[in-house]
């Protein structure tokens, strides 16, 4: 036998326990600095100016609806009636004209979003539909004691990175946690005053729960994009979830940014 | 000795070269139509070319359409939805793994969609696109890459067809680009469409599904049956320019101008809010069509 042969093979089949052992049986990695903040953990880039391409809902979104036209809603018994009962004017008499520019239904809006860090845990959206602003907090308390508001209290997280269990790019005779980074922003608000999901009346109550999911893509023709998933929750006057994805395209300026304020009409 | 180190050395390479997923698409998911639901459903009102970028070429075609034609001429029945429209209009979908067994190494992703069957195949294997002279299919040719969580696929090699099933053409040129995004039990495909015949510019969609373990996708078979007899033997029913008395319904039915349903680029902009015209016909003062269609229990 030759020994540096022997010694050879040992060290060649031993070659990819090394990554592997570090990642599951090694020691603890070394005691990092302090956390990173959620700016500093952005894995995309969504700050910037973006403007809704309305591809989806056309007629929905660009005009008001019709009384009692809530296609593509799953409104249940109560939600319709409710909506039927839809009245611009008392709203307008009662200073509620941004009922339909509430989180659960502001970024379907068509209009121009800008997204920047107000500080390095909060992610702020402005809208030029309706002036509104949006406030998603990092590493923040689930719930709050602020009062009820058209935007509620949001509370935000980069997708966390999955941790599946299996061999992954390691040595496959072995099993050990495989996954990479996630690349969205989760929001979940609640907190919310009753709204409309569309400016003709179809409702959302005050105990309505929004969950977003953000997910930025880049395009062969260099146009970059996010599409946000929402899925409203609210079983007083919904049938089950809610469930709609609107697409945002990158500005390369401010250009079109028309600060209009909300309208009943 | 020789031998047995050659072996582990292959082995070593072979094992440690492999790709693995980094979310499992695979399973039974159930489509969520909260967006264009009768468009989707019982399908588009004739003339109804909203939120596409349309040229003056898809139009001209679109304003041909004369429905018989689906009655009478069999190259229009059973066609499949093609990739990009599959994803858009009706569609359960079933999404398998492909594994290379001796290496347990993903290869493919694999749909099934019940319209009229559509099996499709989209390869992480890292292979190339075929030749452009190559065959190009309903479903087309797909390849994928990870983007993090987000699997990015592309698909070329598509046969000319439908991007709305109301007649608005696609052509062989376009390409289809779409991100798989997985949320939990939440399905997000966001699709970018090019096709320089028909567009003015790519456009971008996206819809959603929910696993449904319970789902079960349904066999799917198309029949050619000729409902109506042929004027003659190789008529295509069509309306010529400028006649097809269908395209102004629409408009007559929810009270809106006729030209915002003339679709283009321009119009999916917020600012053509504020150019919009007066309708010809004043809406109906309540919603009478697919007031509540939401999902197939709903939708008249």
């Amino acid at each position: 036998m030759n020994a540096r042969r022997m010694l050879l093979a040992v060290v060649c089949s031993a070659l990819p326990l090394v990554g592997f052992a570090q990642g599951r049986f090694g020691p603890p990695p070394p005691p990092a600095g302090p956390p990173k903040t959620a700016r500093e953990a952005a894995p995309v880039d969504l700050t910037g100016t973006w403007v809704s391409i309305v591809s989806e809902d056309w007629r929905w979104r660009m005009l008001t609806p019709t009384r009692g036209d809530f296609q593509s809603i799953p409104l249940n018994a109560e939600g319709k009636k409710v909506g039927l009962a839809w009245d611009a004017t008392r709203d307008e008499t009662l200073g509620l004209q941004c009922k339909s520019f509430g989180a659960p239904a502001l970024l379907r809006i068509p209009g121009r979003v800008r997204i920047s860090w107000q500080d390095d845990q909060t992610l702020k959206i402005e809208t030029d539909a309706g002036m509104q602003t949006r406030l998603l907090r990092f590493n923040a308390p689930p719930t709050t004691t602020e009062d009820k508001s058209w935007q509620g209290y949001s509370v935000a997280n980069w997708e966390r990175q999955l941790r599946g269990h299996g061999a992954g790019e390691s040595f496959a005779l072995f099993s050990g946690a495989i996954g990479r980074g996630g690349r969205s922003l989760e929001v979940t608000t609640t907190n919310l005053r009753e709204g409309y999901y569309r400016r003709n009346g179809p409702p959302y109550s005050a105990d309505a729960k929004v969950e977003e999911y953000f997910d930025y893509h880049k395009e062969p023709n260099g146009d970059e994009w996010f599409t946000v998933t929402t899925v409203v929750t609210d079983p007083k006057y919904l049938t089950g979830v809610f469930v709609t994805s609107t697409d945002f395209k990158k500005q390369k300026s401010a250009a079109g940014w028309d600060p209009t304020p909300c309208t009943s009409r | 000795m020789r031998y047995l180190c050659c072996w582990l050395l292959t082995a070593s390479a072979l094992v440690t070269g492999v790709a693995s997923a980094q979310v499992d698409f695979t399973g039974e998911w159930s489509p969520l139509y909260h967006e264009d639901a009768a468009d989707r459903i019982p399908g588009p009102e004739i003339g109804d070319y909203t939120a596409l970028p349309l040229n003056d070429a898809a139009r001209a075609r679109g304003d041909t359409f004369q429905a018989d034609r689906l009655s009478m001429v069999m190259q229009y029945q059973c066609r499949p939805h093609s990739a990009d429209y599959a994803l858009r209009g009706m569609g359960n979908m079933r999404v398998n793994k492909e594994m290379e067994p001796l290496h347990e190494k993903l290869t493919a992703f694999k749909t099934y969609m019940p319209a009229w069957g559509s099996e499709r195949t989209i390869w992480l294997d890292g292979r190339p696109h075929p030749p452009e002279y190559a065959e190009h299919t309903f479903q087309g040719f797909s390849t994928g890459v990870w983007d993090g969580n987000q699997l990015t696929i592309t698909t070329t090699h598509l046969k000319a067809n439908y991007h709305r099933r109301n007649e608005v053409p696609s052509s062989d040129k376009r390409t289809l680009v779409e991100h798989w995004a997985r949320h939990g039990d939440f399905l997000t495909v966001i699709t970018w469409v090019d096709d320089p015949v028909y567009f003015t510019e790519p456009v971008v969609r996206s819809q959603s599904w929910y696993l449904d373990p319970s789902q079960q996708v349904p066999q799917a078979y198309c029949e050619y049956v000729t409902e109506l007899p042929p004027v003659t033997a190789d008529s295509i029913p069509h309306y010529l320019p400028g006649t097809n008395p269908n395209l102004t319904e629409m408009a007559g039915w929810y009270g809106l101008p006729h030209e915002v349903l003339r679709g283009g680029a321009e119009k999916m902009l917020p600012e053509y809010r504020k150019k919009i015209p007066k309708p010809e016909t004043a809406p109906p003062a309540m919603c009478e069509r697919m007031c509540n269609c939401s999902d197939f229990g709903t939708c008249r």
